[in-house]
């Protein structure tokens, strides 16, 4: 009787040790499974941080480049009007007035001439800068005030980046 | 997760460009004071003109450098965004 009970032990012990192993294994399975599909969404969300990250870095360089692009441009600008009043600073158009007028009459307007058809081409109106002269350009040769020059007059160019008010 | 959406703008045509007309200047003093008007008479029909003193001359010309200025300028930063909202220079680094 008592090695019935002991084999009755044996066995539900046995049992036991069975359904644990069974749940251990079952478990086990799980949280493995759980954990690869973490992994892989880890996975992804690095791809995606990388990407990211790249696609950062490539638009702070592309701004970066831009920026000193746009910086210059803007400085470029400035040059018209530093010019010009560099130009008026040295000349002493009152006196060129009085002593030769048909010469500075001829640059002023050669000069206004250059530059509207400068700001025409600059819009992005292209017929500006091969319009024809206005008829008192052509009559003054083409705006150098050639009539009663005066020797201590500067006959200087019609380029109205240098010299558009004179 | 965080993903980086670039937002696309469409880039909208430029305003028409400008179309100026000449003007003519006329440069007068005392010596050429009666030649100026016989001639300007003859060219208008009437005598009635503006005058403009050497000075305003010059800050009238100073006034355009700065128009011209500006709209260059603005231009220059229309033309950074229109290239900051395209892909014109990734696709030239992947060449």
């Amino acid at each position: 009787m008592i090695k019935v009970y002991a084999l009755v032990v044996v066995v539900a012990l046995l049992g036991g040790v069975g359904y644990a192993a069974k749940s251990y294994y079952t478990s086990t399975q799980q949280k493995i499974q759980t954990l690869s599909e973490n992994n892989a969404k880890l996975e992804v969300a690095i791809e995606q941080s990388e990407k990211s990250v790249n696609l950062l870095k490539d638009e702070a360089a592309k701004n970066a480049e831009l920026s000193k692009n746009l910086q210059e441009k803007l400085q470029k600008a400035e040059a018209y009007g530093d010019n010009l009043r560099n130009r008026l600073r040295k000349l002493d158009l009152l006196a060129d007035a009085i002593s030769n007028a048909k010469n500075l009459e001829g640059r002023m307007n050669g000069a206004t001439a250059k530059l509207w058809r400068e700001l025409m081409a600059e819009t992005g109106n292209n017929t500006g800068g091969t319009s024809d002269l206005p008829f008192w350009l052509q009559q003054n040769n083409a705006g150098t005030g050639s009539e009663g020059s005066d020797k201590n007059t500067k006959s200087d160019s019609t380029d109205s980046s240098k010299t558009k008010a004179d | 997760m965080t993903k980086i959406q670039k937002v696309t703008v469409p880039i909208v045509a430029r305003p028409k460009p400008i179309n100026l007309t000449d003007t003519q200047v006329y440069v007068v003093n005392k010596g050429n004071l009666e030649a100026f008007i016989a001639e300007f008479t003859e060219q208008n029909g009437e005598l009635a003109f503006v005058a403009l003193s050497i000075d305003t001359y010059e800050n009238l010309a100073l006034n355009v450098s700065e128009l011209r200025r500006f709209i260059n300028q603005q231009n220059e930063i229309i033309v950074y965004y229109e290239k900051a909202m395209t892909k014109e220079l990734d696709k030239s680094k992947e060449k």
